[in-house]
């Protein structure tokens, strides 16, 4: 986190750096907790449009959970709490010819299997998960992220692990 | 160390080398690890920073332009004069207007201080801003006397025609199809149809049913209305009937007599038994009360 030295983010640059820093996550978050039947990208950047409308009430220090609340009230006033079914985008493999028929099978099954438990998870859980997971965050940084402590990051992944092999192990 | 803080390290990336080996040797490392992998797949799609920013600054310049937050408490502060103008402007144009009611007189005092007695069921309008610029006109419906004072011009504007005077007492009666004035000092004009006519004191000017009647010079110095009585000298009876009902209140219904018979006569205001008889003696009639209604027969 950089330090606050401004009073507020008016400020053209100073709001672009806070764009810079914040827009992914911002835009990540949504993706995982509504999938992206509902324009996550748009509401990001409608988050950042309130923010800078609104730059002289909130400070700082409080932005960045501004935009992640007023994207996710955005979100959630579009959601009918359907849900949500993230796709998995097929990693492209070079050595893709020399698979066997079987293990490319085996890995399409399990493939669709993980879809399915991560459909299941709960919004916390899967957020949480493949914040870590896919983005490589650490628990701190999404505790931030999330507002809340890092305890509940741990548990909220703990859970979804434990959950997501369950479910596969079933399937 | 147990099973669940070894992964939850791993998970958070914050395996010592020792911890790792430990990690490996679980059973279910394999498949920790394979879970991991795949989920790596729901990565969210590209998302170009620099493009949203771009977007995101062009819309904020977008709404900066078109909001003019400095006009806006103008336009507030413009709407206000605007309606203050316009409820002052609808206030001061506003024409003031003085109705009387059946069996009801009123006297007036106009701005420029003359003086206005009104007869029952009758109304004046007129508009005080232009009065104050000395433009004496007002309208009548019904009947009026006026007592002028000396100035400019004085414009009485009736259905019927307009009676103009500068400083003088006339009374002006414009009813169905009956239009007459009356001068009682100084010099009255009548403008009716387009021609004028100049009545000094004591003449009158009469129109019934668009006829103009003759009238013999009076020597009263008011009209008799005034004095709570209704006089008429050959006028149907028609309009000495509405005339009645006027001041009584009452509606009158007749049987088998004609309204165009010329009465000449008075009637009093003050009791409804003393005028019927008024009227209908002379013309050997007879009459009937029955509530708000009264019936006239032949004797």
């Amino acid at each position: 986190m950089s330090k606050q030295l401004h009073k507020d983010i008016c400020d053209k640059s100073r709001f672009e750096v806070f764009f810079k820093q914040h827009a992914k996550s911002l835009y990540n978050f949504l993706y995982y907790k509504f999938g992206d039947r509902l324009n996550p990208e748009d509401k990001a950047q409608e988050a950042f449009i309130k923010l800078w409308e609104n730059c002289k009430k909130v400070t700082p220090e409080k932005a960045k959970s501004y935009i992640f609340t007023i994207a996710n009230n955005l979100m959630l006033n579009e959601a009918a709490h359907q849900k949500v079914v993230l796709k998995h985008q097929k990693t492209k493999t070079s050595h893709h010819t020399n698979l066997s028929p079987e293990f490319l099978m085996e890995e399409e099954e399990y493939r669709q299997k993980l879809e399915k438990s991560i459909s299941k998870l709960t919004e916390a859980q899967r957020v949480a998960f493949l914040m870590n997971r896919v983005e490589g965050k650490r628990f701190k940084e999404i505790a931030n992220l999330l507002g809340i402590s890092t305890k509940a990051v741990e548990k909220r992944i703990y859970g979804a692990l434990k959950k997501l092999r369950q479910d596969i192990e079933e399937l | 160390m147990n099973k669940e803080k070894l992964i939850l390290k791993w998970l958070d990336n914050n395996l010592s080398p020792q911890e790792l080996e430990a990690f490996k040797a679980l059973e279910d490392y394999e498949s920790i690890v394979k879970l991991s992998n795949y989920s790596t797949g729901f990565k969210a799609p590209e998302f170009n920073t620099d493009a949203a920013l771009q977007a995101v600054l062009s819309k904020i310049e977008d709404k900066t332009v078109t909001k003019n937050n400095w006009l806006a408490p103008l336009f507030k502060v413009a709407a206000i004069l605007a309606i203050c103008f316009g409820a002052y402007y609808y206030t001061t144009t506003l024409d003031t207007s003085i109705t009387t009611q059946y069996a009801e007189k009123t006297k007036i005092e106009l701005p420029d201080h003359s003086q206005v007695n009104l007869n029952a069921l009758s109304k004046i309008t007129y508009n005080p801003k232009a009065w104050k610029v000395n433009q004496r006109e007002l309208n009548l419906e019904g009947e009026a006397f006026f007592k002028v004072t000396k100035g400019s011009t004085f414009n009485v504007i009736t259905e019927a025609g307009i009676v103009t005077v500068i400083g003088t007492k006339f009374n002006v009666k414009q009813r169905l199809n009956y239009f007459e004035v009356t001068c009682f000092e100084g010099i009255v004009s009548v403008e009716f149809e387009n021609n004028k006519t100049q009545l000094k004191a004591g003449q009158s000017f009469v129109i019934i049913n668009g006829n103009k009647i003759e009238r013999q010079v009076t020597n009263n110095k008011k009209p008799d209305w005034l004095n709570s009585v209704s006089s008429f000298i050959s006028v149907p009876l028609k309009e000495v009937l509405a005339e009645f009902e006027r001041q009584y209140d009452v509606k009158i219904e007749v049987n088998n007599i004609k309204t165009n018979t010329l009465f000449s006569g008075k009637f009093t205001h003050n009791d409804i038994n003393i005028a019927l008889q008024s009227i209908t003696q002379p013309l050997q009639l007879q009459y009937k009360k029955v509530n708000k209604t009264i019936i006239l027969t032949r004797e």
